[in-house]
C-alpha cells in the first residue's frame, strides 16, 4: 500500500456523513500538517490546507468534500479497487488533492490551499459557503468524480417545490375531483410545461428535468390533503426563481407552494489557463482527456458564479456510484488523478489565471 | 502562423501567441481544435463535451 493509497484508504474507513465530519476532518488536518501543509479546521468545521507561501500572489482553490451520504459500505480492498461510503463521492478526490499538493512544488507565485468541505451533501452545503467568503482564488478545482481523463465544464441547477393543497372532505360519488386528482394535475401541467420548455434543447444539459419524488394524501375525517415533492434539474437558461413563478400559476390558487434546495446552474469556460493546464497534464500522463457536463449539482454551484474564475470539477472515479451501496474506486485511477494533478500544480500558468 | 484543420483540412490561422491546451474553432467545418503542441505546433480535434448524471 503506497501513502498516497493509505491516505485514501484510512479516510474511507473514517465516516463521515454530513454534520458528523469532526473525526475525518481531524485525520486529513494531521495528515496535511505532517506533509508539509499549514492546515487547520476553519470556524465552518472545514479541514484547510495551505501549501506554498501564505502570502503568494495566486491561488490554486482544491475545494473537494469531506462528508458522504449515510449508509455503511464494508471497507476492502479488492484486486485493486477500494470499496466503501464515500470511496467515488468524493475522497477519492479530495485525497487526490491532498496527495497531489503535498508531492509537488507549487509554480513560482502560487500557492495551493485544499479544502475538505463539510455538508455538500447536505441542502445547506455549509462548508463551502464559508470557503467562498473567506478566499478569492484565481482557479479552482471541485472535487468530484470525472473520470481521471475527463474534465467537468458545468452542472446542472436545482429546485426542490412543495405543494400542498387541502380541501373539504366531500362524498365519492360527487363529479368534482379529490385534492389527490388535483396534485395529479398540478404534476401533469408540471409535465406539459417542461415539455415546451425543452422544445429544441439540443442536449440533456440544456433541458428542464422535473421529477415527482413524493405525492401523498392524508385525511383528518372533516378535510383531505394532497402534498406532492416534486425535484426539478435545471439548465443554465433557467434560474430556480423562474421556474417558481412559472409553475405557480399551475396550481390551485388555495394550493401553498414551498420553494427550497435551491442551486443555479453553472457551466465554466474551456478556453482558460485552468482547462488548457488540465487538457496538457491529461496528455502528459497517456490520457485522451474529455469534457463531461452533470445532470447533478455540486459544490461548484455554489462557488462558480461569486468568484468567476477558471473552474472545473475533476477527479477519479464512476459517478454513476455516487450515492449507490456499490461505491468503489478503481486505486490504479485514483493514482492516476494524482498524477495529473501534481503535473498541473508543478506547471501552473505565470501570471495567474490569463 | 497556419495550421490544417485536421478534420476537413481547411487552412487555419493560428494567433502569434497561442498556448498549448488552447481551442480554436474552425471557421469552414465548425470543429473545435485543440493545440496540443507548439514546438512544432499541431492539433488535434478537441474532447467533446459528454453528458453524464450524478456529482
Amino acid at each position: 500500500m503506497t501513502p498516497d493509497r493509505g491516505l485514501l484508504v484510512d479516510l474511507v474507513r473514517c465516516p463521515s456523513p454530513s454534520g458528523e465530519e469532526g473525526p475525518a476532518v481531524a485525520y486529513l488536518v494531521d495528515w496535511m500538517r505532517e506533509h508539509g501543509f499549514a492546515a487547520h479546521v476553519d470556524e465552518a468545521g472545514n479541514a484547510v490546507g495551505v501549501r506554498g507561501p501564505a502570502d503568494a500572489p495566486h491561488t490554486l482553490m482544491l475545494l473537494g468534500h469531506i462528508d458522504t451520504v449515510p449508509g455503511v459500505i464494508p471497507v476492502r480492498v479488492a484486486d485493486g479497487v477500494l470499496y466503501g461510503r464515500g470511496s467515488v463521492d468524493a475522497k477519492g478526490s479530495l485525497c487526490a488533492f491532498a496527495a497531489a499538493a503535498a508531492g509537488a512544488s507549487p509554480s513560482d507565485g502560487w500557492r495551493v490551499i485544499v479544502a475538505g468541505a463539510v455538508e455538500e451533501e447536505a441542502p445547506t452545503s455549509k462548508g463551502a459557503h464559508a470557503i467562498r467568503e473567506r478566499y478569492r482564488p484565481d482557479l479552482c478545482i471541485i472535487g468530484e468524480p470525472s473520470g481521471a481523463d475527463r474534465i467537468t465544464l458545468g452542472y446542472k441547477g436545482h429546485l426542490l417545490l412543495d405543494y400542498t393543497l387541502t380541501r373539504p372532505l366531500a362524498h365519492t360519488s360527487r363529479p368534482e375531483p379529490s385534492v389527490a386528482a388535483r396534485g395529479a394535475a398540478f404534476w401533469s401541467a408540471i409535465l406539459d410545461w417542461a415539455a415546451a420548455q425543452n422544445a429544441g434543447a439540443g442536449r440533456s444539459f440544456d433541458e428542464v428535468a422535473p421529477h415527482l419524488r413524493a405525492i401523498n394524501t392524508d385525511s383528518d375525517g372533516l378535510r383531505e390533503t394532497v402534498r406532492l415533492t416534486v425535484g426539478f434539474r435545471l439548465p443554465p437558461r433557467l434560474a430556480p426563481e423562474d421556474v417558481v413563478a412559472a409553475v405557480t400559476p399551475l396550481a390551485e390558487p388555495d394550493a401553498t407552494l414551498h420553494a427550497y434546495s435551491t442551486a443555479r446552474a453553472y457551466l465554466g469556460e474551456k478556453n482558460n489557463a485552468l482547462v488548457r493546464g488540465m487538457l496538457a497534464a491529461i496528455r502528459a500522463g497517456g490520457g485522451r482527456p474529455g469534457f463531461v457536463l452533470k445532470g447533478g449539482t455540486s459544490d461548484m454551484n455554489v462557488v462558480g458564479a461569486a468568484w468567476g474564475c477558471p473552474i472545473v470539477a475533476y477527479g477519479p472515479g464512476d459517478s454513476a456510484l455516487d450515492h449507490t451501496p456499490d461505491e468503489h474506486l478503481p486505486l490504479d485511477e485514483y493514482d492516476a488523478a494524482i498524477r495529473t494533478l501534481r503535473h498541473l500544480i508543478a506547471h501552473l500558468p505565470d501570471r495567474g489565471a490569463g | 502562423m497556419q495550421a490544417e484543420c485536421v478534420e476537413c483540412g481547411a487552412v487555419i490561422e493560428v494567433p502569434e501567441d497561442v498556448m498549448q491546451g488552447e481551442i480554436l474553432p474552425c471557421a469552414d467545418c465548425g470543429v473545435e481544435l485543440e493545440v496540443i503542441a507548439l514546438e512544432p505546433l499541431a492539433l488535434d480535434l478537441a474532447p467533446l463535451e459528454m453528458e453524464d448524471w450524478g456529482e
